[in-house]
């Protein structure tokens, strides 16, 4: 017994004593951010730092399950080194994640992205909480053949267009003896994609960003009113009934089934719909959508960056990781083999990305135009935030209240959250 | 109408309702088998079809190759299969203490158990997750995750278990108890000899609940294997099923690795329960 | 003298007794040694983060903060509803009802901010309840409803089942394993295949079902319409645990003796009386510990909501969920499960004391 005791101990210290030798790093990926590359990329990084062991292991697919796994690290203060955060999350973690400037290189490198992602990235005392590492913004997509057929030479450009095309497009494919048939599809479930939605038609009216950047709650304007009530009078009749239940996905299916004229979706949806057992293949396109009648057209910013926890016990190392990972050449290769869009506007002129991923010449200015959720000026109240602007953008969708009486709840709702002054515009 | 014919219309009815039940029962499971065997294309397509045009067994193959579902599959038999079974014996003792033997205290152990389940399991994640800590902190008892995960889930089946066994061991007869006694035997020889073998289909009963309840497990799964992917369960690894894309939800493949483990466990539970039930429920209860 | 021979016999009984109350405690130990090893600091935990202001993964400083947590999920007011009056001072009528103010002007606003959870008609009156916390009342609502609904759904079919597996009849081994179906299917995957079957156009079974038998349109929103979405996730739930309560039905009913119907045929019993005179009584034990656990189970469903509602509808234990993870109040998550265990601790006790369980 006691011989056995000491046997463990001492393979017990002999294990620690090699561990001692390597920095171990750990990062987690969700399987559809790429893990494959990811793991590439840390074999190789390890070749070039024998001194660095780094452990990629696989995160759950659903964001909120990720979301849920990085909070017990930050309350317990023990968990991987490296986090892959969504755009909205640097806001709500601020408290637990390092300023990346005091790293090297970062200052350099955070030139070189795109300036609106930084700046989301940015807390207001100017701490960078995230290097960007890869990109997302909504897109119009629409069928070309259709809009041809029906005598239509440009997408829309202003959200009434869109309507009295999706209209004429629906009313003909309908004659023609497609019931499915539905002018556009979007995201109006009550969740976090119809906040970016929201935003989009909001802010493409000039009705602002719910809560503008100086932290004033303006959400309740005539602008946001008129595009909200636009849009809801579009279920059930350019859009189908569902369109309430819809998430990113099931506004996919409708679309890949060749069963809309419009979509508005992320750039996921591009490479999907060109496969070979999807009903559309090589008959759509994309542009930048639609915008009021008086604004310009907005696209909400998705994607991910990299961020490190305050409780790694190598921050430096780890620092180094994660600035390799977001580096141009990575981003070049997991754009080219994954269709990752960069977070570096150079590479969008770079022939080999636009020879594998064409649409990527157009989303340059779609992603310089983007604009942010109120993430990090609500910090960290957002997710609260988010939720109050969704629930209240699916009231005025789903008829039960108008969108003038609904925004004046959401107003009130978001005063209480952050405790911003309201500005009437 | 005489009494034959109003036989016959009762078994009219008896069969029409237990047709109704069957495909109540069974249908959304024939429901994901389609689905997993129709390409993209016929999966989002309007009107949905009832019988797949075209098979693709691409769903399967890729839950089949991919190698973390695989050995989910295993960690959660291993851990099922443990949480069954020891809550089975731990759960007999304390069932024969509380529906036989009089002592005091009872009534209130009795409800203390009971109150263990009242917390809904988001409650006491985070404390659990410190005990769990605290226990994997003792680095030279070096627990396996594998074992933290059963003792966590002998927690929530064992009040269950206590309680129906509890009902059974009530429901004997005190007669058999007083023979035994008069013979001599000790609480324990009582116990193992005579009591236990006429509840053992409520100890089958209880162990398949077990069973499933343990299998069907996701929020503490989920986050006490996160540092350690080869202790994933198969409902974590369903979970991790991603798209290419992070929004893209690969529903063939989910309905896919749906059937492929619930084939096995129902195959498993029917040579199970055939082989014990059939058996035990014939001559175990002389009364 | 007559103490003297009665003394040695009360010792052996007593002496009895405490060796039977000993072995008990024995039989005991190991569960009770689990349960509160692993249980009891994370259930004390819950009690005492109720009392305080703790966010979940914050760095900001905790402090007792007594009942504040529970004011705030409780305080209710009920409020008539002023009719809506045109500019002529007459009630504004559409479709032929009058109309009535919303809520927003007629809820207390400080110093607490109270909104709307129900509105109802009452002797040709309106009222509006509102809540601090409309959704964590809402929550408590729609779970007891869901509850009571689907358990005694499921405890109807349950039985049938059971009765017609206990009989031999032809197909019965395959009732046999379609029962164990829906059970074996992991819940997190079952819930999915429902909310594919319930999918808004015709792409989903249901729709596609309706669409054919010319019932609606085609484009039912089953999950959103708020009058569908109870029935919608009660279907999912029976189909899901009605199996359950079959299989300890039919242990049930093994465990009663045969000679007793036998002695009832003699008395010329029909079916229907036999069913009320034996079964049932004899049934109700093993029912009630199903009906127990099924109705706190119920009372704590949580990935079924999770899964087909996310934030749409909650649950009270999804409302603990995303009150914690979302918002990230610790202390208010945990005083929403302490009502939550109050609730299922009383719940327990009336079926205790109505189907003498524990007697």
């Amino acid at each position: 017994m006691n011989r056995f005791r000491l046997l463990v101990f001492i393979s017990f210290a002999l294990s620690s004593a090699l561990a001692q030798e390597t920095i171990q790093l750990s990062i987690m990926i969700g399987s559809s951010s790429g893990i494959d590359f990811v793991r590439d990329a840390a074999n190789e990084y390890m070749r070039l730092h024998p001194e660095v062991a780094i452990e990629v292991l696989e995160g759950p697919a659903r964001t909120d399950d990720l979301l849920a796994i990085y909070e017990d690290y930050f309350n317990s203060q023990e968990g991987v080194d490296i986090l892959t955060l969504d755009v909205i999350w640097p806001g709500d973690m601020g408290d637990f994640m390092l300023d990346l400037y005091q790293f090297e290189g970062f200052s350099e490198a955070a030139n070189e992205h795109f300036e609106a992602i930084i700046a989301n990235n940015t807390t207001l005392e100017g701490e960078l909480l995230a290097i960007p590492w890869f990109t997302d913004a909504g897109l119009l997509y629409y069928r070309t053949d259709l809009l041809e057929k029906y005598g239509f030479s440009d997408p829309p450009e202003t959200w009434q267009e869109l309507q009295s095309m999706a209209q004429v497009i629906q009313d003909g494919e309908r004659v023609a003896g497609n019931e499915e048939f539905w002018g556009f599809v979007f995201q109006g479930r009550e969740y976090e994609g119809l906040t970016v939605d929201a935003l989009e038609w909001i802010a493409s009216n000039e009705g602002g960003t719910f809560i503008s950047s100086e932290g004033e709650v303006t959400v309740a304007n005539p602008e946001a009113a008129e595009v909200l009530e636009l849009v809801a009078s579009w279920v059930d009749s350019i859009s189908p009934p569902g369109v309430v239940d819809f998430s990113e996905e099931e506004s996919r299916s409708v679309w890949q089934s060749g069963n809309a004229a419009f979509m508005r979706n992320w750039p996921y949806a591009y490479s999907l719909g060109n496969a070979d057992d999807s009903a559309i293949a090589g008959k759509f396109a994309v542009a930048p959508l639609p915008a009021g009648e008086e604004g310009a057209s907005v696209a909400g910013l998705g994607g991910w960056g990299l961020g490190i926890p305050n409780y790694s016990a190598h921050p430096e190392e780890a620092a180094a990781f994660a600035l390799y990972l977001s580096s141009k050449a990575q981003q070049k290769q997991r754009a080219i083999a994954g269709s990752f869009a960069p977070t570096y506007p150079e590479l969008y002129q770079d022939e080999e990305v636009l020879a594998a991923v064409p649409f990527f010449a157009d989303f340059r200015t779609i992603v310089e135009h983007a604009v942010p959720r109120p993430s990090a000026v609500t910090s960290p109240n957002y997710a609260a935030v988010s939720r109050a602007i969704y629930r209240a953008v699916h009231t005025i969708l789903i008829k039960e209240r108008d969108a003038a009486e609904g925004l004046e709840v959401l107003a009130a709702d978001l005063e209480a959250i952050t405790g911003f002054p309201r500005v009437q515009p | 109408m005489n009494k034959q014919t109003r036989k016959i219309i009762g078994e009219i009815f008896f069969y029409i309702l237990i047709a109704i039940i069957a495909i109540y029962l069974i249908f959304p499971f024939y429901w994901a088998l389609i689905s997993a065997l129709k390409t993209e294309g016929e999966l989002i397509a309007a009107p949905a079809t009832f019988f797949p045009k075209e098979i693709t067994f691409r769903n399967f193959q890729a839950v089949f190759t991919n190698t973390a579902f695989l050995r989910g599959i295993l960690n959660s038999f291993i851990v099922a299969g443990s949480t069954t079974l020891f809550s089975l014996m731990v759960g007999a003792f304390a069932g024969y203490a509380l529906g036989k033997l009089r002592f005091r205290g009872r009534t209130p152990t009795l409800y203390t158990i009971l109150a263990m389940t009242m917390f809904p399991a988001v409650a006491i994640l985070s404390g659990l997750f410190q005990v769990i800590k605290a226990i994997q902190d003792i680095a030279w008892l070096n627990v396996p995750t594998l074992v933290l995960l059963i003792l966590i889930y002998m927690v929530f089946t064992l009040p269950f278990t206590i309680w129906v066994l509890t009902s059974f061991f009530r429901g004997l007869p005190d007669s058999l108890l007083q023979a035994a006694q008069v013979d001599g035997a000790t609480f324990l020889q009582t116990f193992w000899y005579i009591l236990l073998p006429l509840t053992a289909p409520a100890l089958v009963t209880t162990g398949l609940l077990a069973f499933i309840g343990a299998w069907n497990e996701y929020l503490f799964a989920l986050t006490f294997t996160l540092q350690e992917p080869g202790s994933r369960t198969v409902p974590v690894a369903i979970s991790q099923l991603g798209g290419r894309f992070a929004m893209q939800e690969p529903t063939g493949e989910l309905m896919a690795a749906a059937l492929i483990i619930t084939v096995p466990l129902i195959t498993l539970v029917l040579i199970f329960q055939n082989r014990i039930v059939d058996g035990l429920t014939a001559g175990a209860v002389k009364g | 003298m007559a103490v003297s021979t009665k003394a040695p016999k009360a010792r052996q009984l007593s002496d009895l007794a405490r060796q039977e109350e000993r072995t008990a405690w024995w039989l005991l130990f190991p569960s009770l040694l689990l349960l509160f090893l692993i249980g009891i600091y994370p259930l004390a935990q819950v009690f005492y983060l109720s009392t305080t202001n703790k966010r979940f993964a914050s760095s900001q400083p905790t402090e007792f903060i007594g009942f504040a947590n529970y004011r705030d999920l409780l305080s209710m007011t009920v409020r008539e509803l002023p009719v809506q009056l045109d500019e002529a001072g007459q009630p504004v009528i559409e479709d032929g009802k009058k109309q009535y103010e919303s809520w927003v002007r007629v809820l207390p606003r400080e110093p607490l901010r109270y909104r709307a959870a129900f509105e109802f008609g009452f002797f040709g009156k309106r009222y509006v309840i509102g809540a601090v916390n409309a959704d964590f009342i809402k929550s408590v609502w729609d779970t007891i409803v869901f509850t009571v609904v689907a358990v005694a759904l499921e405890t109807l079919i349950g039985l049938i089942i059971a009765l017609a597996l206990s009989r031999k009849f032809f197909g019965r081994s395959v009732m046999r394993t379609a029962m164990l179906v829906p059970w074996a299917i992991i819940t997190v995957v079952s819930s999915l295949i429902w909310e594919w079957m319930f999918k808004s156009n015709r792409s989903g079974f249901f729709n596609a079902l309706f669409d054919r038998l010319g019932w609606g349109d085609g484009n039912t929103v089953f999950l959103v319409n708020p009058a569908l979405q109870m029935p919608s996730i009660i279907a999912i739930d029976v189909w899901k645990t009605a199996p359950f309560m079959a299989l300890l039905l039919l242990a049930g009913l093994a465990t009663i003796p045969r000679e007793l119907y036998e002695a009832a045929e003699v008395d010329g019993a029909n079916k229907i009386r036999k069913f009320f005179s034996i079964t049932l009584p004899l049934l109700l034990p093993t029912m009630a510990v199903a009906l127990v656990f099924r109705t706190l189970d119920s009372l704590r469903v949580f990935d079924l909501f999770q899964v087909v509602f996310g934030e749409r509808r909650y649950s009270m234990a999804t409302f603990a969920q995303f009150t914690l993870v979302s918002n990230k109040d610790m202390g208010l998550s945990a005083a929403a499960s302490v009502i939550i265990f109050i609730i299922l601790f009383i719940f327990a006790i009336i079926y205790m004391r109505s189907l003498k369980v524990d007697a």
